[in-house]
């Protein structure tokens, strides 16, 4: 076991985690490190597409306050308004900000950062980079963190958080390429471990490791998990795959059509049509596919037709679209329209921290998808996720470096990484009844089923009972693979203990709230109840290994609840 | 359904002696990647390898098939099965970097020596405003100049298949050079730190580069690192950086082109490596062998129009400043000297002689557009 001693930790080495290492490499002296579980640029955030919200100094007519309205009224009224108050006001400043780094923002004829229109905005404010705006950002914090010579530690795998009930003092990792436990001693830590839509597993549009590592531990440490219920849908995931097909695409004049050819979205939102927020896009396709009018021989998909924009728009400003379109589902949108169907995209729930980031512990903070701040609410807008990640990666940065700076040195114990490695040597050891690729296909599909789109108690109820199962069977999972060097292996059994872990903090809170709410929609409570629920839903693991669901009230400021129509 | 079979690459340097290959059976469905998953999922959990987003925007997982690289999650089974016609397909990890386990690679080492190129934008305060809430205004036709290299997403594909990396451990890739060239584009990026890229760049081996065009032919994303590579060269010769004999052969072709329509491979020896014997050699070695040996070609009717084409060729590229006019005018000396009259007068007389250029002047007016 090797120690470590750092100032600042950072886990995640995605967009949150590197924009707050180079905030904090730029503002302090004291030793920052990065810890990741893959290379920096192999982050989720690369594979965002369509851009990011802010309001620009041209943006002539809008306002961050429009942006905040759209932002809340989004989010169903769940958002917490001082919170998105400040993401809103910031994003000018970050947009700038990245852009002065190198981020090449598709610009107008006069040279200002161009905007688009995207879901459930009032004005077209989504910066963007053609269709690849969150690989160009990931790429340039990167760039940006070498200049500062940030110091990263690579495969990297967060194992627990240690904390003495009051603050942070350390985390434990495994070190995927030597093999073995580390105990990282530190002031303090942002967790930037992005979001756990993986955990339905077959039908996703997340990368192989959006398992909610860093969720999974803060739960494990006892920390409360805020508003876990609502997962977002992208409406529009490749058929076969699950694969995203930017909310860009219906941003440029896409149309849905469902197997009569009917643009569908004129019954379930007649003004804002294939612009309404996702999660009605999402209901909307899904009700299309269940009452039988999907495409397809088996009718579960829907048709994104782009035919009408022509080649030339579709080359430039959707270009990664027709390759993935061609690539994965054998159609090119030039010719034909895109099979597509909701893919579970973005968890609006995570570690609870308030309007900066800050958790209950003091020192550790929690920065984009892995966090619930909330400036999401129930349901994220397009484009929010991106500004979300940059504005709270630099903020926790700046946060933890005032933090840091004044706190004294911590001391954790070295039990947490004994226990740990006993856990791992446990699982290379285990009598292994249950395979690990089965078991994770049953979490995925149970989740689909049970917690997809569309809810309703009594399946829900049995969802849960199979989450509680599958958690038992979990246990019984082994590894194959006993070297201990890149053990991949290991490193997919534990991900998917985390996932399992993290499943039923969907599930009970998505029993409890009976109402329908942004990405929450009960068959059996098809009303928004703001006198019963809008409030936050808090689960946190007890020792004993069971949950604990309570209720925590909803910041509102400016804006006061109304009915949600597009 | 149908089924391929792979022969993977495995070594554990750990448990495993040597290396060695073990068979799978595959279904003919989807990428590459998804066959890598299926054997993992489904036939062997040890076996390892990189693979994330699957969707080719992270560049995890690239590996070798039947020695070509392939960035797995962008390759149809389907297309492979087709191009080796059922031939089993053998799956190697990449080239020149050291295994960690099967298909693993050490990438550490070439972001590295990527790092030693400045990979970064270095904004220019007059260019850059330094308040946070301005912005930095760019025209859209700028960004024309770097729109293939911003797509580089670290795969190293280049790396792998790159010739030079194979004979020189220092040399940085195509794939460092590409991103470096990115900021020698942007009118943001100030001059100093240009001028640094490029020294680095050559003593990063920016001369070692044999133009074998591979790491074109094997990016995933359209960056064209060979390319950048040649205009990276043209930065550093513009910059005055031509003691490098890369550097001195670029100049040797330029000038004697212009100045008689052709290299001469008497004075490349000396003037690229400052071998001055070899041109003595080289001149006693042909007479011996009774080959006519003129030290400078004689000069040809119409080489002063077909100096003019050149010219503009040059100046279309953007290189006429590479064109070294004094050179010039001591190869025409050595050429007045040896045809004893000026180089005007010489062609004059191969005017009256009726010797005639012909053939290449109207290649060079095809390369400008019939004009």
């Amino acid at each position: 076991m090797v120690e470590l001693d750092y100032d600042i930790v950072i886990v995640g080495g995605g967009g949150a985690g590197l924009y707050a290492a180079l905030w904090a490499a730029e503002n302090t002296i004291l030793k920052v490190a990065v810890i990741t579980k893959v290379y920096p640029t192999r982050s989720h955030t690369g594979a965002a597409e369509g851009g990011i919200n802010a309001v620009l100094t041209h943006s002539v007519g809008d306002s961050p306050e429009a942006h905040a309205y759209d932002t809340v009224k989004g989010s169903d009224f769940l958002a917490d308004q001082d919170a998105v108050d400040i993401m809103c006001k910031m994003g000018a400043a970050v947009i700038y900000d990245i852009a002065h780094r190198g981020v090449p923002f598709s610009r107008r004829p006069d040279g200002r950062i161009a905007q688009r229109p995207f879901g459930g905005a009032s004005f077209p404010r989504t910066c963007y980079a053609a269709d690849k705006t969150g690989f160009y950002i990931l790429q340039t914090l990167y760039e940006q963190c070498l200049k500062n010579n940030v110091t990263f530690f690579n495969e990297w795998f967060l194992l627990s958080i240690i904390h003495n009930g009051e603050k942070i003092e350390g985390i434990t990792v495994w070190d995927i390429r030597n093999g073995g436990v580390h105990l990282i001693k530190t002031k303090a830590v942002i967790l930037a471990t992005g979001g756990h839509a993986r955990v339905y597993w077959n039908r996703t549009s997340n990368a192989l490791g959006n398992t909610g590592d860093g969720t999974a531990a803060a739960l494990r440490a006892g920390l409360p998990l805020k508003d876990m219920e609502f997962i977002q849908f992208h409406p529009t995931g490749l058929a076969k795959t699950g694969i995203l097909v930017t909310e860009g695409a219906r941003g440029e004049g896409g149309y849905l059509r469902n197997k009569d050819g009917e643009r569908f979205m004129k019954r379930y939102a007649p003004e804002k049509m294939e612009l309404a927020p996702r999660d009605i896009v999402a209901r909307a396709i899904q009700t299309e596919i269940d009452e039988g009018r999907g495409c397809g021989p088996n009718g579960d998909y829907i048709c994104l037709d782009l035919t009408h924009l022509g080649e030339e728009k579709i080359n430039e400003r959707l270009p990664q679209t027709r390759e993935h379109a061609i690539l994965y589902e054998g159609v090119d949108p030039v010719k034909e329209p895109i099979p597509i169907a909701p893919t579970a995209h973005y968890s609006m729930g995570g570690i609870d921290a308030d309007k900066l980031g800050r958790t209950p512990i003091k020192g550790l903070y929690a920065a984009g998808e892995c966090a619930c701040i909330s400036v999401h609410g129930a349901n994220r807008l397009g484009g929010n996720s991106l500004l979300d990640v940059l504005v709270y990666g630099r903020l926790t940065a700046l946060e933890a470096v005032k933090y840091a700076d004044e706190a004294s040195e911590t001391k954790p114990s070295a039990a947490k990484a004994k226990d740990d490695e006993k856990r791992i040597l446990e699982l290379m050891e285990a009598s292994g009844k249950e395979k690990l690729a089965d078991l994770r296909k049953e979490l995925g599909n149970t989740m689909m089923k049970h917690f997809g789109v569309f809810r309703e108690e009594k399946t829900m109820k049995e969802g849960l009972e199979k989450l509680m199962e599958i958690r038992e069977r979990a246990k019984h999972v082994k590894v194959y693979d006993t070297s201990k060097k890149f053990n991949t292996d290991l490193v997919t059994v534990l991900e998917f203990l985390n996932l399992v872990d993290l499943a039923p903090t969907i599930a009970i809170p998505a029993i409890e709230r009976k109402e329908s709410r942004g990405a929450h929609a009960r068959k059996d409570y098809p009303k928004r109840d703001d006198k019963n629920f809008l409030k936050h839903s808090v689960v946190k693991l007890k020792d004993d290994g069971s949950y604990e669901l309570s209720w925590k009230p909803v910041t509102i400021t400016k804006f006061p609840p109304e009915e949600r129509k597009y | 359904m149908e089924t391929a079979i792979l022969q993977v690459f495995r070594y554990d340097p750990e448990k495993d002696q040597a290396p060695y290959y073990k068979e799978y059976e595959v279904p003919v469905e989807g990428t590459l990647l998804n066959a890598l998953l299926y054997i993992k999922d489904n036939l062997d959990s040890t076996l390892t390898f990189r693979a994330f987003c699957r969707s080719e925007v992270c560049g995890s997982c690239s590996v070798k098939v039947n020695g070509k690289t392939k960035l797995a999650c962008k390759t149809p089974m389907k297309e492979l099965v087709e191009t080796w016609k059922g031939k089993p397909l053998r799956i190697e990890p990449l080239n020149h970097m050291k295994v960690i386990k099967d298909l693993v690679v050490d990438i550490d080492k070439p972001i590295e020596k990527m790092k030693t190129l400045i990979p970064w934008l270095v904004p220019d305060p007059r260019v850059v405003p330094t308040d946070p809430m301005h912005e930095s205004i760019i025209y859209p036709e700028e960004m024309e100049a770097y729109k293939d290299q911003i797509h580089c997403m670290l795969c190293f594909s280049c790396y792998s298949a790159c010739e030079a990396v194979a004979d020189n451990d220092r040399y940085r890739g195509p794939f460092a050079f590409s991103k470096a060239y990115r900021f020698q584009v942007d009118r943001r990026d100030i001059e100093t730190a240009k001028e640094k890229r490029i020294r680095y760049a050559i003593s990063g081996g920016l001369w070692s580069c044999v133009q074998c065009q591979k790491c074109i032919y094997v990016c995933p994303k359209g960056v064209k690192p060979a390319e950048d590579i040649q205009n990276l060269r043209g930065q550093a010769v513009k910059k005055g950086f031509t003691d490098k004999p890369g550097a001195r052969k670029l100049k040797h072709f330029v000038d004697w082109i212009y100045a008689t329509g052709q290299i001469n491979r008497l004075y490349l020896p000396e003037e690229v490596y400052g071998n001055k014997e070899a041109r003595e050699k080289l001149t006693k070695a042909y007479t011996e062998m009774g080959v006519e040996v003129w030290e400078v070609p004689k000069p040809t009717k119409g080489l002063m129009k077909f100096r003019d084409i050149y010219l503009e060729i040059l100046s279309k590229e953007d290189k006429a400043l590479d064109l070294d006019f004094s050179h010039v005018r001591k190869i025409d000396r050595m050429v007045s000297e040896i045809f004893k009259a000026d180089i005007c007068t010489i062609v004059d007389r191969t005017h009256e002689e009726g010797r005639s250029s012909k053939g290449l002047i109207s290649k060079l007016k095809g390369l400008l557009g019939g004009k």
